[in-house]
């Protein structure tokens, strides 16, 4: 590549990013500019574009429309090759590490240093170059034949950014660095990143966490639908006022909330911990209620929930159900003890594609159906046509084969299937994910007909402006811990929001707790 | 600063029971087959006297050059394939290559051609039986299991339509240098196990090629990432290991003076073989030294059975129970999340 001719402000710029995957528009018209030498930020909800951007950043998609500039010179279009010979590189989330290698093989691979000019590995070049590196870097000395199994995850990152190191890369894009990572090990890493942005490296940061763009970044870019709407200075810029820029704030009559007896606990949960997931949490569900759960990944939300349906075991800590203390200890036992859970994978998890809409719809509920060994097909198919009918299921007959299905009608067949179980508590996580808006308000009505009929919901999402709306209660978890429980009729999703990013939670708090 | 990471703390994911599990099966797997295989070898000298001289290992190190060879090649295999067993890398085809390639070189001596075109024969034959598995995986995306448990088949025919079923046996010059002895009254066998087993060790474990071999198998996607080209470096695991079933052919003609008709019979031993490899490896990696010293394990067993008057059939329901000893032990290692 030609070196930097103009001496452009911008290291990157990206300006009016449009991309289309089919009818539906990932980026309409993003603008990402990141000055030379700064630790640029990049914030949104799910679904806000910013994965899209990043791949384009990195040469696996196309865009259909806009301008990419690196260093000054236009590209029309970039290749994951080029983008490398451009000196961007990539920390990403999932840890390309091979494990059975140790850390030397992992720094060197695809560039291995030889032995004089033998076609031989110089095994102790690698060693003693992976130490002297690490150590400059991060003052960080690993066994030289640590393999990194072995390692944590807070290492194996900081082999994966050495590696990328080697390469004397000019723009370093964070991809959710800290989401595995532990407040100790996330403190160190940014001390690291400070510690580059001295080096001149440019640095993108994408986080969902508030106070992490606060305590490092210097400018920070707001994308929400596909566009960004704004660019701020995080330091001076309240970070409410960031999160309410992250928040969509089209919500209309979505939400059909349903007045409902709240009876008794149907599940508590007593002072739950399991090391480094969660950690003290309390929780209570009763008849007719509907709780919600915000957390952003790694808050512990989920861990959560595999714990009360025992799909992982907690540390400590004590679950009723229905005045019956004792924790589910595997998911067959939770179903005896009438919870149900629906999964955010529902077409991984949930549902057969080559069976009928009818069989995965009463698949978990065959035993309704069953007298003396039958399947009483009638009763059965009467009650498929009742859940076609009230989800709105749009599909050729009960016995079209969800295969045919669109992916929003398979995600609500999967949640049929869970539906027709007479449950009393049931486990939601991420009920209305990739369904378009009518569905939602179908799925949204039933979830408020099970609570009326006494049923207890625990539901998981990253909707906010959905959670509110149709929970009677939504408690927040932070790394692991419930920082706030508020009356979903008193909140807005940027409070939320600010609880669950932690940016009302400082920096340099209290050391999180992790076993 | 970032002092407070700058040791080691062992092992630090996994949670509870399950991490207890995948360290005991860990340990049991490293240090149990070493200890079997001492435990195995003292046995038979206290057993059969002439078990433990130089003689019986020579020739136990002979007996196993076929083997071994074949063992090695499956070995390359499973190293750039991954050693998950249903959807990793494996050739099955491997048996039956050096029967075909057996019968390519006894027909062409027999046929009057000299050593070198027999040997050229030999081994083309094997590689374009590697060749064929690789486009068949590679290109196609068929399952390796499947692919080469087709091609094997299909081997097994042509070697039955070249051989009408009969041993074609052939005798030349290179045939008797082969079964000959070597100095220390070893066969010359045990000398090509070695010398070949040190050359294939030399490119797997010494140099780069081996190292991002073990990458694509291992963790494609981190190999991808280091910019190495995956499907190619799978392909050409596949060519390497039919070029090793040439080389097994060469062997078992001058180790059975003709062609065999039994080759399929092989497949059990080298698969047990190369899947115990792993055993003899810090990382629990297959490796090719590792696998040398599974083919004298297996060797050695049959011959202290051999020496013992123990029924060989007894040898093959052993070398099963050692395939799922094995492969439990290794699935239990890893555990469900592995990596």
């Amino acid at each position: 590549m030609s070196p930097v001719t103009e001496n452009s402000k911008y290291a990157l710029s990206l300006r009016g990013l449009v991309k289309r995957f089919g009818g539906v528009e990932a980026l309409s018209g993003a603008t990402l500019e990141v000055e030379r030498g700064t630790v640029h930020g990049l914030i949104g909800q799910n679904g806000a574009g910013k994965s899209t951007l990043i791949k384009i950043l990195a040469g696996l998609y196309q865009p259909d429309e806009g301008v990419i500039e690196i260093n000054g010179i236009r590209h029309e279009r970039l290749t994951a090759r080029e983008v490398e010979k451009l000196g961007i590189h990539f920390i990403h989330q999932d840890r390309l590490l091979v494990p059975s290698f140790n850390v030397g093989e992992s720094l060197f691979l695809g560039r291995e240093p030889r032995l004089n000019r033998l076609p031989f590995l110089d095994r102790r070049s690698m060693r003693k170059r992976a130490q002297d590196i690490l150590d400059r870097y991060f003052n960080l000395r690993l066994p030289a034949n640590a393999l990194i199994s072995e390692l944590t995850t807070a290492q194996k990152q900081i082999v994966q950014i050495t590696r990328a190191l080697l390469d004397k890369p000019s723009i370093l894009v964070f991809d959710e660095p800290t989401a595995a990572l532990v407040r100790r090990e996330a403190d160190i890493l940014f001390d690291l990143i400070g510690r580059l942005r001295t080096d001149g490296i440019t640095i993108i940061y994408i986080s969902h966490y508030l106070n992490e763009i606060e305590a490092l970044c210097d400018r920070a870019t707001i994308l929400r639908n596909g566009r960004d709407v704004a660019s701020v200075d995080p330091r001076s810029t309240p970070a409410s006022k960031i999160a309410s820029l992250m928040v969509a704030r089209d919500i209309g009559e979505m939400f059909p909330k349903v007045a409902t007896t709240i009876g008794a606990p149907v599940l508590t949960a007593k002072k739950l911990s399991k090391a480094g997931k969660f950690r003290n949490v309390s929780l209570d569900v009763r008849q007719g209620e509907i709780v919600g759960l915000a957390g952003l990944l790694g808050s512990g939300a989920k861990d959560l929930v595999r714990v009360l349906f025992g799909l992982d075991t907690a540390d400590s800590g004590e679950i009723t159900i229905e005045g019956e203390q004792g924790r589910p200890r595997s998911p067959v036992a939770a179903v005896a003890k009438r919870l149900a859970l629906v999964p955010e994978d529902r077409r991984g998890d949930g549902v057969a594609l080559g069976l009928s809409v009818a069989e995965n719809t009463t698949l978990a509920s065959l035993k309704r159906f069953t007298r003396s060994g039958f399947l009483q097909r009638n009763a059965e198919h009467a009650e498929v046509d009742r859940l076609i009918e009230q989800l709105a299921i749009k599909t050729n007959g009960r016995f079209a084969p969800v295969r045919t299905l669109s992916g929003g009608n398979q995600q609500k067949v999967a949640l049929a299937k869970w539906l027709s179980r007479k449950s009393s508590l049931y486990i939601l996580d991420e009920p209305t994910v990739g369904v378009d808006i009518g569905s939602k308000v179908e799925i949204y009505n039933l979830i408020g007909k099970l609570a009326e009929r006494g049923a207890g919901i625990l539901v998981l999402s990253s909707d906010l402006s959905e959670l509110i709306g149709i929970t009677d209660r939504i408690l927040v978890l932070f790394r692991g811990s419930v920082v706030r429980e508020f009356r979903s009729s008193e909140t807005t999703p940027d409070d939320v929001l600010a609880e669950a990013t932690g940016a009302l939670t400082p920096h340099h708090g209290e050391e999180r707790h992790v076993g | 600063m970032s002092a407070d990471i700058d040791t080691l703390p062992g092992y630090t994911s996994g949670n509870g029971t399950g991490h207890i599990v995948r360290w005991l099966a860990g340990f049991a797997l490293r240090g149990g087959s070493l200890l079997a295989f001492a435990a195995l070898l003292v046995f038979f000298s206290v057993a059969a006297p002439f078990f433990f001289t130089l003689g019986n290992i020579g020739n136990v190190l002979g007996q196993s050059a076929i083997l071994g060879v074949l063992a090695i090649g499956l070995t390359i295999v499973i190293i750039g394939g991954g050693a998950n067993v249903v959807k990793g890398g494996i050739d099955l085809s491997l048996a039956a290559n050096l029967g075909l390639s057996a019968a390519v070189y006894a027909t062409l001596v027999s046929a009057g051609y000299g050593d070198g075109v027999a040997i050229a024969g030999a081994l083309l034959t094997g590689s374009l039986i590697g060749l064929v598995n690789a486009i068949a995986i590679v290109v196609f995306g068929i399952v390796p299991l499947l692919a080469t448990l087709a091609v094997m088949n299909v081997v097994a025919g042509l070697e039955l339509v070249l051989t009408q079923n009969t041993v074609v046996s052939a005798s030349s010059d290179f045939l008797s240098l082969l079964s000959a002895y070597g100095p220390f009254d070893i066969p010359v066998l045990a000398y090509v196990l070695v010398i070949f087993t040190g050359i294939a060790a030399a490119i797997i474990q010494f140099t780069p090629l081996g190292l991002r071999l073990y990458a694509v198998g291992a963790f494609p996607e981190a190999a991808r990432a280091a910019g190495l080209p995956v499907k190619r470096m799978v392909a050409g695991s596949y060519v390497a290991s039919g070029f090793c079933g040439g080389v097994a052919g060469i062997l078992s003609v001058s180790y059975l003076s003709g062609s065999t008709t039994g080759a399929g019979e092989m497949l059990l031993p080298v698969v047990v073989t190369a899947l115990l490899s792993v055993v003899f490896s810090r990382r629990l990696v297959p490796t090719i030294g590792g696998t040398l010293l599974s083919t004298l394990l297996v060797g050695f067993l049959t011959n202290g059975f051999q020496l013992l008057n123990i029924s060989s059939t007894l040898v093959s329901g052993i070398q099963g129970i050692l395939i799922l000893l094995v492969v439990a032990a290794t699935s239990l290692q890893r555990g469900k999340g592995a990596a």
